[in-house]
């Protein structure tokens, strides 16, 4: 598996495979994908599809989108759409674009996983970077993964954001910072919570800059970056404004996410927190959980300076876990990066109780969400206790990465401890 | 704390440590079932009490009786005339009287199509209108022209008209009472209240033409015995083992015995004394038809859309008369009345002992849970000691040296794709016996078995076959713990998942599969084959078989009931079957023929 030979036919087998595997339950399971998109584990106020359509009628109407409160997300998902046959009559035009946005996604992934930026960047490289899987390997997991094909089935919108943050990155391993800092504003204008992956995905750009026209100083560097970003993102807002003739959609789509005003529940912490707070305390708390969720960025990109790819990794598992609306395609997406870490996967302790924990998750959050909602003989906390269990085990995940990429590090700094036990305190 | 931390790290790399699981895990299998023996004792279980006010049972009086047993009378004089006449026949002669009440009538066809037979008919229903209320919440009282035993609802039928034209005399009511008349006790109301809730199939099951508000609860009767009764049988289970609010049940309880002086049986317990044996025996029957998850009356298919619901039923030689019975509705009726919520207050998951005595589910579920949780502790073990390096190898000694610089416990690289493959092979086979045993026509369920009987026992020596042969290099011991973890792991997961759900499924399939925990690679033929023999024993298709010969019924009959619930009821007892215990069966059988004899092993390795 760790040699195996990729041949254009190996591609084409995979891609290929991937597409018929969704084409065929999309086909035979025709009311799967519905099913699913009204899951919320899939289906967040912020990226559902059945939102997307309400907001999709309003708009061929010459409504406002954002009327009624109940489309949260960016406005030029909107003229995307409607350039598509109508989903009654002809869906497979969706599901097409749903199947190519996968395949993107995996492409990218494939080159970030080819460039072997994981196992040496420029100022670090692993003594076990020999041990890795191939491009094919890790597009495979990720094509394969239930959770990304649960995504994709539930036709969620955040599969456009995943693919534009696997672009950023897979653009700034390969040296594009330009292109890598316009794919992080499309993310960042789609879903908002992106940008925090900006200082990370600033420093992979500038470590994994081509030395021909390579910028020096590295203020310099940022700041065109932010420009650039900045630049962007007033583009695409002012089209927005076109599109839709007003401003309202920034309250609406950026507004929601930041103050929580929709508590359908999800698979992650907030949902539970803001029901149960009073109205005083509300503004105070979104602030506390703002701040918790940002001050990782910071402190990751500092302690993993040398693999800003790491910090890119585990600052997405903590956005799976922490953000406001996160849905499986978070955790999806976080998944992806981590078999890019075959080398330290020895150092890790947890594995199995994390994947256990979050196979454990997976079955039980839909048989509680039945007992809340259809069933009526269990309530609110039986649902919320498993998105609790949902995300122990990502963080236990999340926790193992980070042990083991410093244990790597910290073994090439003191060799004499190598293999020895260590005590985490 | 460092010293205890450092303890703690010794301990865990005793190997005594390893050898602890299986005993741990048995004793987690009988603690669960002792637990389950001790539940019927006073100390565990609890009286039941009404828990929501509003119901107030037995409180009011009830003046069913007088002038309205010669309208019984009349009833069942035309009933009587219709018996043996068709499904149309029998509603067009209904409806009329019905609608002579006053109230609006409508009907609704279904067809259901399971195990190669059609299951067709015609409901009627009338609504009558609550004079105080607005049409937002209803109660319905239902009567099929046949119980399941397929005799004919003689009494229960002119009953039910009988009250509904002396209820609306009344101007008391403030939800609307629905009369559901169905030709069947399990399609018809399955049809008619999948209608009533927009989630049928409209090419099977046509929508109804009238509706009422939201069903708050459902009283079903099936009066077929004739003559005067002694006590009345209640019987509550739902689809897929999911019952009515407590509450319901103690009221009728209430009513029938503390108002009327009628005994109350449950679980065909005809005779309770009360003792610890009886006890018992009502709950294990509970149990059972909870884990079968078929539909045991009329009520049954209320119950998955949150209306409670019970089905009443006569039985005995006593002195009381019809009219007795149509009190106890009548009482039942006045008490759903005065709801002013949907019931909640009381428990959903409950195993009755006696109508007076239960236990609740956080006394109950940790026996099914301790019985899940023993593939849990096996999964993981295993897990652990195929992280070992091989019998053979010495481990690494330096306990001179100091705790902080032992080597870390190196745990060997797991090669995953080959047991992750055999595991996912099988649980994806599993969808062949579910596909085939739900859509074969009943006369061909009985070649089906007995083929599939064959190629089951078949199948666990082929795969062992295929996996010494076909990889390069030979399927380690590791590979086999992996392979038997992965699979207790997902049985494990399954089974606590559906101890949520159904709790006594959960139990039995637990209780079955609890074997699969201790199988191990068998080194020489002889062993081997002492072991499959045993678990071929507890394989689904020969408990299914030794199932059916127990209570005397045909394997055909049980898998066409398995179908026809599939199909009508949605139970889901087959997908338990089928792919959580069948296929943690397989791979228990092949991890058992895994074993090869340890000059096997070296000769391949020199």
């Amino acid at each position: 598996m760790d040699g195996a030979k990729v041949t254009p036919g190996r591609t084409a087998c995979l891609y290929i495979g991937a597409a018929v595997l969704r084409l065929v339950i999309f086909t035979l399971l025709p009311g799967l994908p519905d099913l699913l998109t009204g899951r919320v584990e899939i289906s967040t106020p912020v990226t559902s599809f059945k939102r997307l359509q309400e907001g999709l009628f309003l708009y061929n109407h010459n409504v406002s989108p954002y009327d009624g409160g109940v489309y949260h997300q960016a406005p030029l998902l909107l003229p995307l759409f409607s350039l598509l046959p109508s989903i009654t009559r002809l869906p497979i035009f969706t599901y097409l674009l749903y199947i190519a946005v996968d395949l993107l996604s995996a492409s990218a992934l494939w080159r970030i996983a080819d460039s072997g930026e994981a196992g040496s960047s420029a100022l670090f490289t692993s003594p076990r970077r020999e041990k890795r899987w191939s491009g094919l390997v890790i597009a495979a997991v990720f094509l394969f993964n239930p959770f990304t094909v649960a995504t994709c089935l539930g036709r969620s919108t955040s599969v456009f954001t995943t693919c534009a943050i696997l672009h950023a990155v897979a653009k700034a391993v390969s040296g594009a910072p330009f292109g890598a800092m316009v794919a992080i504003s499309f993310a960042s204008y789609l879903s908002m919570y992106p940008l925090l992956l900006l200082p990370p995905l600033v420093l992979l750009s500038y470590d994994r800059q081509h030395s021909g026209r390579a910028i020096k100083s590295a203020p310099k560097f940022a700041a065109i970056c932010a420009s650039t970003v900045a630049g962007v993102l007033a583009a695409l807002f002012q089209l927005s404004y076109l599109v839709t003739g007003s401003w309202e959609f920034l309250p609406s789509t950026y507004g929601v996410q930041l103050t929580l005003s929709d508590l359908t529940p999800n698979v992650g912490l907030w949902w539970y927190f803001f029901i149960e707070m009073f109205d005083s305390f509300r503004s105070f708390f979104l602030a506390v959980f703002w701040l918790h969720l940002s001050s990782y960025v910071g402190g990751l990109t500092v302690r993993i300076r040398r693999q800003p790819l790491v910090a890119l990794t585990l600052i997405l598992g903590i956005f799976a876990i922490f953000k406001p609306y996160p849905s499986i395609s978070d955790a999806a997406l976080f998944q992806a990066m981590v078999p890019l870490y075959r080398h330290v996967f020895p150092l890790m302790r947890y594995t199995f109780v994390s994947t256990a924990v979050i196979m454990y998750a997976t079955c039980l959050g839909p048989a509680f969400y039945y007992l809340w909602i259809y069933a009526g003989s269990g309530n609110a906390n039986f649902f919320y206790a498993i998105t609790l269990v949902w995300n122990l085990g990502q963080s236990l995940l999340v926790c193992d990465l980070l042990f083991a990429v410093l244990r790597d590090e910290w073994e090439v700094e003191r060799p004499e401890m190598v293999g020895k036990e260590i005590r985490q305190i | 704390m460092p010293r205890l931390l450092a303890s703690a790290l010794q301990l865990r790399r005793d190997p005594r440590i390893l050898k602890l699981p299986p005993y741990v895990s048995l004793l987690c299998i009988l603690v669960g079932v002792a637990w389950l023996f001790l539940l019927p004792l006073d100390r565990y279980s609890r009286k039941t009490y009404i828990s929501e006010n509003a119901l107030l049972p037995g409180q009011v009086h009830t003046y069913f009786g007088g002038s309205d047993q010669n309208v019984f009378r009349a009833y069942k004089h035309e009933v009587n005339e219709l018996v043996g006449k068709s499904n149309i026949e029998i509603n067009d002669k209904l409806e009329p009287i019905v609608k002579g009440l006053g109230l609006k009538t409508a009907r609704q066809n279904f067809t259901y199509h399971a195990a190669g037979h059609t299951f067709a008919g015609e409901n009627l229903y009338a609504i009558l209108q609550a004079p105080r209320g607005d049409a937002t919440e209803a109660i319905v009282l239902v009567a099929a022209w046949e119980n399941v035993r397929h005799e004919i609802n003689k009494n229960g039928i002119p009953l039910a008209l009988t009250l509904l034209r002396y209820f609306k005399r009344w101007s008391l009511w403030s939800k609307d009472i629905i009369l559901v008349l169905t030709p069947d006790s399990i399609a018809g109301p399955q049809a008619w209240v999948d209608a009533y809730h927009d989630a049928h199939d409209p090419s099977h099951v046509s929508s109804l033409p009238l509706k009422s508000g939201l069903l708050q609860g459902a009283i079903a009767l099936d009066y077929a015995q004739e003559g005067r009764f002694e006590s009345v049988h209640v019987v509550y289970d739902g689809v897929n083992g999911q019952l009515p609010n407590l509450d319901l049940i103690n009221s009728i309880v209430n009513i029938a015995g503390g108002q009327m002086g009628i005994n109350i049986a449950l679980q065909e317990m005809w005779r309770h004394k009360g003792g610890y044996p009886d006890r018992l025996r009502t709950m294990l029957r509970g149990m059972l038809k909870q884990g079968l998850g078929l539909a045991s009356g009329a009520h049954s298919s209320f119950i998955p859309y949150h209306v409670d619901a019970v089905t009443l039923q006569p039985f005995g030689e006593g002195w009381q008369d019809e009219m007795a019975m149509g009190r106890v509705v009548e009482g039942s009726f006045r008490s759903l009345n005065n709801l002013l919520e949907h019931l909640h207050q009381s428990f959903f998951f409950y195993l009755l002992m006696r109508t007076e005595r239960f236990v609740s589910i956080g006394t109950y579920l940790p026996s099914a849970m301790l019985v899940a949780a023993n593939f849990t502790i096996m999964a993981i073990a295993l897990w652990v000691k195929s992280g070992q390096p091989p019998a053979g190898a010495t481990p690494p000694k330096n306990k001179t040296e100091t705790p902080d610089t032992t080597t870390a416990p190196t745990a060997a690289e797991r090669d995953l794709f080959l047991p992750l493959g055999v595991v996912t092979l099988i649980q994806s086979l599993s969808v062949i016996p579910l596909y085939l045993f739900n859509h074969a026509p009943e006369s061909a369920l009985t070649p089906l078995f007995a083929t599939f009987a064959v190629l089951n026992t078949l199948l666990p020596p082929a795969l062992s076959h295929l996996l010494t042969t076909l990889p390069a290099t030979p399927t380690t011991p590791h590979q086999y713990n992996l392979i038997k973890s992965f699979s207790l792991l997902l049985l494990g997961m399954f089974l606590s998942t559906l101890a949520t759900l159904n709790f006594s499924l959960a139990m039995i399939t637990g209780l079955l599969a609890a074997p699969l925990s201790f199988v191990r690679p068998c080194r020489s033929a002889a062993a081997k084959a002492a072991a499959s023999a045993l678990l071929t024993a507890v394989s689904p298709a020969v408990v299914l078989l030794a199932a059916a010969l127990y209570w005397g019924v045909d394997v055909t009959t049980v898998l066409r009931e398995a179908s026809v619930a599939w199909h009508v009821c949605g139970t889901y007892s087959p997908v338990v079957v089928w792919c959580v215990w069948w296929p943690a069966w397989v791979a228990g059988s092949v991890v058992v023929l895994g074993g090869r004899r340890e000059e096997a092993v070296k000769e391949k390795t020199t």
